[in-house]
């Protein structure tokens, strides 16, 4: 329905996104180019997901077990290629620790390292709603609007808009989490960043019921909540404690 | 115990990551908004012209040999977009020759002249027509003296701007960017396979032409760095902001369309920062204006922020084209001297430099992938971009021409046809059921 729902839909997705953009990325020309290249690792993922998966399409809709086969590998995939994307992430630390030395300029901070994982989880998060929803996007800036059979309260632009600012919320801090997790070793971090992912997704399988969207949607938000609160409380203790160990020598 | 450290965390710190990659960023933020401006006229024009689309597409360079029409087999289309690719590619190459010839006799006003007249040529008269269109699609209420008018004063500043060193350098990189977004709309208005042949033939004809010993751009930019000159041409400019390590070598891709080629006037302003000539006196060339030995003072204090800073809006202001930069040799930079006839990439002390052909077919790439889905317009863009990275990063590696076109189109050409054949099922079959991961 006309530019302006258009513009809105995709406000509501990427909203948050962009002022995280323009507020702390922006700002450093290092963590935009992370961005890119973390929003292209999960693009290629993606193409090897549907590659694998391209036999088997199209599903049907009607019964829930192929789309849930479907979820599990893909967000079973998609976890077992973080650890990648954290090795890498490790890698290219090393070496601008080593740039930094070499230019006799100081290492890597604390809040690089989250700035840095900040970025490679918007990446994510950016590639997921443009992918999964802003592609989709294109009818909505015509004259009319559109609603599935399963949800027929809510226009599906709407929803999946929700849907998709629900997992660039999720995307994004639970990298944080997830790298944050894998330096200090600690298992509950690690453990819960995939258990979240896994629960969000399932919990858009609801969506396959009819009806079911009424109860998915508040759902997926409270996960993508949950999420962002346990970041804050991760990256709260994590500076606390830098700055205690910090001013204490 | 040790004595503390600095104050803990104040924003005033500053860290490595906060200036890496700046040069890289700057390139690629004006690629990004050709190619977003490319998608928004493409897009709102084929909205309106579906019954222009019925009329047969213009008979241009490429086309000359076989015109596509949907009625046509896949194998005869092939065979037709690949023999419109191969006349299109002799006729640039034809093109940069004499180009290099006109270079070689130093026919220099004549090319320069000619390619003002281009740029007045592209801004007006192509430029116009897409006004036309955008007037009519959107129903602007402008009558037509005053578009006529405002189209003329565009054109006008367009060349004084392109070829004049005392205007601002942001005005000069928007026309620039304009150029290549009139041109690339013009070119994807191709019929398809013909499009993505050209692509795939010219990211060839590019990697030949600039690596083989006797490619023409290749030839063209001996040449010129022998001559110790700027070879004159429709180069973007990315200035950086800071002076950071120098990284130089010409990145050069070929001349695709136009192939005209200017030469900047070398002396151009001398009454810039006097200040720092006396530090810098280690130009070979002492003939040269002060300016350029400003650059030089600009490269080698890399550390000195604030003396480059100082320096640096001037220099900006003066030296326009910043192409005026033989001193390198004895940095062992042979860069900056010479950029290619439209198509070439390098840096210098002042930043990198991607010639504008290199932008053109970047948006006729991404223009192209819009015409089917707004998916693999991302897809191929996400390529672009990274095929372009992985350019710079191989420029700062061999420090000598390197063609910009190759990696990214063929990344380009790639996730296009992957998106297109395997993920958009996938992911729209999976979205439209509401069932995202």
């Amino acid at each position: 329905m006309t530019v302006a729902s258009g513009v809105g839909y995709v406000l509501i997705a990427l909203g948050p996104a962009f002022s995280l953009f323009a507020s702390v990325i922006a700002k450093k020309p290092f963590l935009i180019l992370t961005l890119l290249s973390s929003t292209l690792f999960w693009l290629m993922s993606l193409i090897v997901l549907a590659g694998a998966w391209r036999a088997f399409l199209p599903v049907k809709s009607t019964e829930l077990w192929p789309y849930s086969i479907l979820i599990l590998t893909s967000v079973g995939f998609q976890e077992g290629i973080r650890i990648g994307f954290w090795r890498l992430f490790k890698k290219m630390e090393d070496m601008l620790n080593a740039f930094a030395d070499r230019v006799s300029k100081p290492r890597l901070f604390l809040t690089d390292k989250m700035l840095l994982a900040l970025a490679g989880g918007l990446g994510h998060g950016l590639a997921h709603a443009v992918f999964f929803c802003l592609s989709l996007l294109t009818p909505a800036f015509g004259p009319a609007t559109f609603y599935v059979d399963k949800c027929s309260n809510i226009p599906f632009f709407l929803i999946s808009a929700i849907i998709a600012l629900g997992f660039v919320i999720i995307h994004t801090f639970s990298m944080v989490i997830a790298f944050n997790g894998y330096t200090e070793g600690k298992r509950k971090d690690q453990i819960f960043v995939p258990f979240a992912h896994l629960i969000a997704a399932v919990i858009t399988l609801i969506n396959l019921v009819p009806g079911g969207c009424n109860v998915g949607l508040p759902l997926l938000c409270i996960m993508a909540g949950t999420t962002l609160y346990y970041s804050w409380q991760l990256v709260w203790r994590r500076l606390t404690e830098h700055q205690t160990t910090r001013s204490s020598d | 115990m040790p004595p503390p450290d600095d104050p803990p965390s104040t924003p005033t710190r500053t860290s490595i990551i906060d200036s890496l990659g700046v040069e890289i960023v700057g390139v690629m933020s004006p690629v990004s908004i050709c190619m977003l401006l490319v998608v928004l006229i493409l897009t709102s024009l084929s909205s309106s012209s579906t019954t222009s689309t019925s009329s047969p597409p213009p008979v241009t360079a490429a086309t000359l040999i076989y015109v596509e029409s949907d009625s046509d087999s896949p194998s005869h289309k092939l065979l037709g977009a690949v023999l419109d690719a191969a006349a299109f590619v002799a006729l640039i190459a034809a093109a940069t020759f004499v180009l290099v010839l006109l270079y070689y006799y130093n026919f220099t006003s004549f090319l320069k002249n000619y390619l003002r007249f281009s740029v007045f040529f592209v801004l007006f008269s192509m430029g116009g027509s897409i006004m036309a269109s955008l007037l009519q699609h959107f129903s602007i209420p402008l009558d037509a003296p005053t578009s006529i008018i405002l189209l003329l004063n565009f054109a006008i500043l367009g060349v004084l701007s392109v070829f004049s060193p005392a205007v601002p350098i942001l005005l000069r990189q928007s026309y620039m960017v304009s150029v290549a977004v009139i041109v690339a709309v013009w070119f994807a208005r191709l019929p398809e396979w013909t499009t993505w042949v050209l692509l795939i033939a010219l990211a060839l004809y590019d990697l030949a032409a600039v690596l083989c010993p006797h490619g023409p751009l290749r030839i063209l930019v001996e040449l010129a760095s022998s001559r110790e000159e700027e070879l004159p041409a429709l180069v973007y400019e990315a200035r950086p902001t800071d002076s950071s390590h120098p990284v130089s070598a010409p990145v050069s891709s070929p001349v695709a369309s136009l192939g005209s080629v200017e030469m900047q006037p070398v002396s151009e302003t001398s009454n810039s920062n006097s200040n720092s000539v006396d530090e810098e006196e280690r130009s070979p060339l002492v003939s040269s204006p002060p300016v350029v030995r400003e650059n030089l003072s600009n490269f080698n204090h890399e550390q000195t922020r604030e003396s480059h800073n100082s320096n640096h809006a001037v220099v900006e202001m003066e030296t326009g084209e910043s192409e005026t930069l033989p001193l390198v040799e004895r940095e062992g930079h042979r860069s900056s001297s010479n950029s290619d006839s439209e198509f070439e990439m390098f840096d210098s002390t002042r930043g990198i430099r991607l010639g504008l052909g290199d932008f053109v077919f970047y948006s006729v790439l991404v223009g192209r992938a819009a015409m089917y889905d707004l998916m693999t317009v991302y897809a191929c863009y996400l390529a672009i971009i990274s095929g372009l990275g992985c350019t710079l990063i191989l420029l700062s590696v061999f420090r000598h021409a390197l063609p910009a076109l190759p990696i990214s189109i063929t990344l380009g050409v790639i996730f296009y046809f992957l998106t297109r054949l395997l993920m958009e099922p996938f992911v729209v079959g999976a979205s439209t059921n509401l069932v995202m991961f």
